[in-house]
């Protein structure tokens, strides 16, 4: 499993170009598609304290790594033109799942979405949720590789409740158990 | 083996009349062929840049090049921002490709017989000067494999 990241943790990353040593922007937000499963782009504000948003925007595509550091993209032209800015803030509008309520096939309710956890320097797939449990406290849970989203619940297969992790590290090592898991069953 | 520090406020001198130019600043590099471009002598907007290949001998204790037409004022926006000293390695963020903060340049060592860069230091380690992508007024940008497991 490679580095796995919150979506928080990326949010005011500076964006910096690896041919130029620049840093053009910094992430305002995560834009991530609930369906698809993964990241469709970033956000961005420009540099600086009170800089304000910046209207261009990152794909995931053109993105050439997200680490614990700087989010690096190769240069300037990575940078979508506001034009075609809402095919990735677009999919951000449609829905949010921060906030929805994560409930079992079975009935059992598991939490509420805090954030959400990526893998980093590969495609952004989000492989899980951060979520805040009624008891118990915030805990990670992993995504099955397809996922049923509508209204403002989650529902997840029942062998989710076996696979809450209290950390990024545990949930990078259950997420293949969780998924081998599902295939087989 | 120089280094890019111990060349910091070493002396520009010209050998027609044995005249004492500047100071060397820091040093531009030539990231696509791995080597010194040019010298930045002073800083700000009195800096001069010198080419490499002005350098008669890059000793010790003195730079030695042919006389004070080798100055010329930067030219061009990179030259300008080497001028006001934006793009000095030295003290400079290292991140790596795949987004890692690798801590500060703290030298870069070269041969100053060819101007040709050797590595840089970075904190406690050394990263092959081939290994330079970018160098900016934010960070230099190394490549460096994926990011390591999170476990």
């Amino acid at each position: 499993m490679s580095l796995l990241m919150n979506a928080t943790q990326i949010q005011k990353l500076p964006v910096v170009t690896v041919n130029g040593g620049e840093d053009v922007a910094e992430v305002r937000d995560v834009v991530y598609s609930p369906a698809q499963g993964r990241l469709v782009g970033l956000t961005l504000n420009k540099r600086g304290r009170f800089a304000g948003r910046l209207r261009e925007v990152l794909t995931a595509e053109s993105i050439h790594a997200i680490g614990k550091d700087a989010v690096m993209i190769l240069d300037d032209s990575a940078l979508l033109a506001p034009q075609r800015a809402e095919e990735v803030a677009g999919v951000g509008g449609e829905r949010n799942v921060v906030g929805d309520d994560v409930i079992t096939e079975g009935g059992v309710s598991i939490g509420t979405v805090v954030d959400l956890a990526l893998v980093v320097g590969s495609t952004g797939e989000v492989v899980g949720y951060r979520i805040d449990r009624k008891q118990g406290g915030p805990a990670y849970i992993p995504l099955p590789a397809q996922l049923a989203v509508s209204g403002s619940t989650l529902l997840v297969p029942d062998s989710t409740l076996e696979f809450v992790r209290d950390d990024l590290v545990g949930l990078g090592a259950a997420v293949e158990e969780f998924r081998a898991r599902l295939e087989v069953s | 083996m120089d280094s890019f520090r111990a060349a910091a406020g070493r002396k520009l001198i010209g050998r027609d009349e044995a005249e004492e130019l500047g100071t060397v600043d820091h040093l531009l590099l030539d990231i696509e062929r791995g080597r010194i471009a040019a010298l930045v002598v002073g800083r700000g907007r009195k800096a001069r840049l010198v080419d490499w290949a002005e350098v008669r001998s890059f000793g010790p204790d003195a730079v030695i090049v042919p006389g004070a037409d080798a100055l010329r004022a930067p030219d061009g926006e990179r030259e300008q921002a080497a001028a006001a000293g934006d793009l000095d390695v030295t003290g400079k963020r290292v991140l790596s490709t795949s987004g890692t903060d690798l801590g500060v340049v703290s030298d870069v060592t070269f041969d100053p017989a060819d101007g040709c860069l050797d590595v840089l230091h970075v904190g406690q380690d050394t990263v092959p000067a081939g290994a330079l992508r970018g160098i900016g007024s934010y960070a230099a940008v190394v490549d460096q494999g994926p990011p390591s497991p999170a476990s």
